[in-house]
């Protein structure tokens, strides 16, 4: 008992020697690594050391480490020449985790697991220069393999340990490199970072993260790092359209205006984006602080950036279901290109409107892009309504009604008196109702004199439209 | 409420109850009455009791705690006088009165009341208790309560301390900061969000070597995560020349706080956040490095 007490006492002077210290010069690797902060592993579940500095020309350098990278693996492969050497690697494999990965010539790498320290792996190799499998002893877990054969030729053995503290380090890589094995480290990510890093971006409004949100969007292989990005460049569209309005406070040099020199749909979507405040008694719109002020300054930038034609080029791009499978992204492209109107937009988004693998939500927000591209579309619209399905007419119909207009005006009523389908007929009568001018009124009115007699959903409706237009304030 | 009444009770007492205001005494039974429109009747008590004695303590605290313009009509000269700000005046005409025993109701009973515009009137009262009462004693009573075990009492302290320091920020800072020293962690939290409401750009290097203790070579030298994580929000809520200071967490590879850095830059529209962003994009994602030692 009490001879155990140096012992305990020497180990733990060398742990607080140890715990002491949150940077280490590894002079194997000639890099400087730093201990993580102490909670950050709690919060995304990472571990690891950071790589704070590298000298020039050392074993780190060559390799390509950078700065600020996480390491959380460090994996050492021992190759395998003697029996000696492989009963060494499989002791020190599985020193700590109890496990280790199993190269056999001409098969997969396999991985052996023993319940606790010191079980036997359960193989007798033999040879020199290559080493081959002796004898696999019965109630082990290599005998449990029935991968492993004697014979077989052992390539090497490959050790996994996972990178806690600073000591693991130290401890794997003095190991690994007395042992004369090969290194690899496994870097993390911390895709927590870059997601709030995207996200900030696309707060801040400034043009220079467009070409970075955008180079995220097509090559990044994190979803939700894409995701972020998408809802990014989404937002920075929506600033970039309200540029008129700061141009007139930059113009005025001013932070406040009079409200009802400002265009009321645009200071209504800026209010939305929490960038100024109106007093509509005091017909005064402030701009908010810190956000809306700093802003005004780089709008037209940012506008100048949205408008370069990459973005809505892309946005062409990943609206469709071929390219995007998440549909999180297509609704933010789709969201893009209706904010932004391009004339070019209309090809793919009735190809979106169309496609009837797409989910109809989607469909649908293609149909609403295209109302806001308005008039240039409405051809392409009618194209689309003659030849689709019911979906896609509704879809169709119904931006036609909200575009407007002679032509898609007559188009519709022309449509709603020489269709029989039902469900048609409703969209139809719903999107004329919405030109609602004298024309769209009379038309309606035929409608409704041909299914007087009828007790169908269509009287009930066409009744319903009508009531509401007589009496519009209830 | 029932502690103040067994108070006030147990005051009375002592006093003797031969003089009491008979209004008063009317309007606090009404109180605890469950009669209808209780309070709405009480107030006319109080009012009453007032006239009749200007200076009774009593009448005008509990006239400041219960009066309210839901009572009246809109622009009626009794709605104008049932503002917070009139209410807070009546709190400290009590405490006028009687400093010992109004200030420590104020601030460890009357700040606690559910209804938000007696705290509103509380924090009125006390603010006119800095400016024109005894402001020692008032300090030393806050930092009483937000060095109290309880929650409650610190957070409310935290509250008051951040709306006088808002106005008055060269006597709160430097207490405030001091009490970052405390060795419970509510009190440091509760004074490091009162120091981010102040905003005051003085607090910015404390906070800042606090946020940095995160990576202290021994543990004690750490401070707490959370307190931590406060404080960088606080520097978020200062701004302006806390940005610097907030890039370089950002830029800090091995700290846990940069997602909290970054969003709070975010909300504050900094230009020079911009770049520091970006170059964080560019960090290498996950990957495999082979590495060859030389021997």
């Amino acid at each position: 008992m009490f001879r155990d007490i140096p012992i305990i006492l020497i180990l733990s002077i060398l742990v607080f020697a140890l715990g002491c210290e949150n940077h280490y010069y590894d002079e194997h690797l000639k890099m400087e690594v730093q201990q993580l902060d102490s909670d950050l592993e709690n919060r995304w579940s990472t571990s690891g050391v950071v790589v704070k500095a590298i000298t020039q020309n050392g074993p780190a350098d060559a390799a390509k480490l950078t700065p600020g990278e996480l390491i959380s693996y460090i994996i050492g492969e021992y190759p395998i020449q003697s029996p000696r050497e492989f009963t060494r690697a499989v002791k020190k494999a599985m020193a700590d985790d109890n496990n280790m990965l199993l190269y056999l010539k001409g098969k997969q790498p396999l991985r052996i697991a023993v319940r606790k320290i010191g079980d036997k792996v359960g193989l007798e190799v033999e040879g020199s220069g290559s080493v081959r499998i002796k004898e696999i002893v019965p109630g082990t877990p290599a005998a449990n393999s029935d991968v492993i054969q004697v014979g077989d030729v052992v390539e090497k053995i490959v050790d996994e340990r996972k990178i806690h503290s600073l000591n693991d380090y130290k401890k794997t890589v003095n190991e690994f490199s007395k042992l004369n094995a090969n290194l690899t480290f496994r870097t993390t990510e911390l895709i927590g970072v870059k997601i709030a890093a995207v996200t900030a971006l696309g707060n801040l409004g400034d043009a220079r993260a467009v070409e970075s949100l955008i180079e995220i969007l097509k090559n990044s292989k994190e979803l939700a790092l894409r995701k972020a990005a998408s809802r990014s460049l989404e937002r920075l569209v929506a600033l970039s359209e309200l540029n008129p309005l700061f141009q007139q406070f930059q113009q005025e040099n001013a932070n406040q205006l009079p409200a009802d020199t400002l265009d009321s749909q645009q200071r209504e979507s800026a209010e939305i984006l929490g960038l100024l405040l109106t007093d509509p008694a005091a017909n005064i719109t402030t701009l908010e602080a810190p956000f809306g002020i700093q802003f005004r300054h780089r709008s037209e930038a940012l506008y100048q950036k949205v408008n370069e034609g990459a973005l809505v080029e892309l946005a062409e791009q990943y609206i469709q279901i071929t390219t995007e499978p998440e549909q999180e992204i297509r609704r933010a492209c789709l969201s893009i290109l209706g904010t932004l109107s391009p004339i070019s937009a209309i090809e793919p988004l009735i190809k979106v409107l169309r496609d009837q693998n797409e989910i109809p939500g989607i469909r649908f927000q293609a149909g609403l892009a295209l109302s806001q591209i308005g008039t240039p579309a409405v051809d392409a619209l009618m194209t689309a309504f003659n030849e689709s399905d019911t979906a896609a007419k509704d879809i169709a119909a119904s931006a036609l009604g909200t575009i407007g207009g002679t032509q898609a005006r007559d188009f519709l009523i022309n449509a709603l008196e020489t269709t029989d389908d039902p469900a048609v007929q409703l969209t139809l009568v719903d999107a004329i109702a919405k030109i609602g001018d004298e024309f769209a009124l009379s038309a309606l009115e035929r409608q409704r004199q041909r299914f007087q007699e009828d007790d169908s959903a269509i009287r009930i409706f066409l009744d319903e439209v009508f009531s509401s237009l007589t009496t519009p304030f209830q | 409420m029932k502690k103040i009444f067994l108070i006030f009770g147990l005051a009375l007492f002592v006093i003797g109850c031969g003089n009491q205001n008979e209004y008063l005494a009317k309007g606090k039974e009404l109180i605890k009455s469950d009669k209808r429109r209780k309070e709405e009747r009480a107030v006319r008590e109080f009012k009453l009791a007032i006239e009749q004695e200007s200076d009774n303590a009593e009448a005008h605290y509990l006239l400041g705690f219960y009066d309210s313009q839901e009572f009246y009509e809109v622009d009626q000269s009794a709605w104008n006088q049932a503002s917070i700000a009139q209410r807070g005046q009546h709190m400290f005409k009590a405490y006028q009165e009687d400093p010992g025993e109004y200030l420590e109701i104020l601030i460890f009973d009357t700040l606690r009341d559910d209804d938000v515009n007696v705290q509103k009137a509380a924090l009125e009262a006390l603010t006119l208790v800095y400016q024109k009462g005894d402001r020692k004693q008032l300090l030393k009573q806050l930092q009483k309560a937000i060095k109290s075990k309880d929650n409650r009492d610190r957070h409310d302290a935290h509250w008051v301390m951040a709306n006088i320091g808002t106005s008055d920020p060269t006597t709160m800072v430097p207490i405030l900061i001091e009490l970052l020293k405390h060795n419970q962690v509510g009190t440091r939290l509760n004074a490091i969000k009162a120091l981010g409401e102040i905003g005051s750009e003085d607090a910015i290097p404390i906070l800042a070597a606090l946020i940095e203790s995160g990576s202290a070579k021994r543990k004690r030298d750490r401070e707490e995560p959370e307190v931590r994580q406060l404080a960088v929000l606080a520097l978020g809520k200062i701004g302006g020349k806390a940005v610097p200071e907030l890039v370089k967490i950002t830029q800090n590879k091995g700290s846990s706080l940069r997602v909290d850095a970054i969003r709070a830059l975010s909300t504050l529209g900094d230009e020079k956040a911009v770049q520091p962003l970006l170059d964080a994009l560019k960090e290498k994602s996950s990957r495999e490095v082979v590495v060859k030692l030389r021997n």
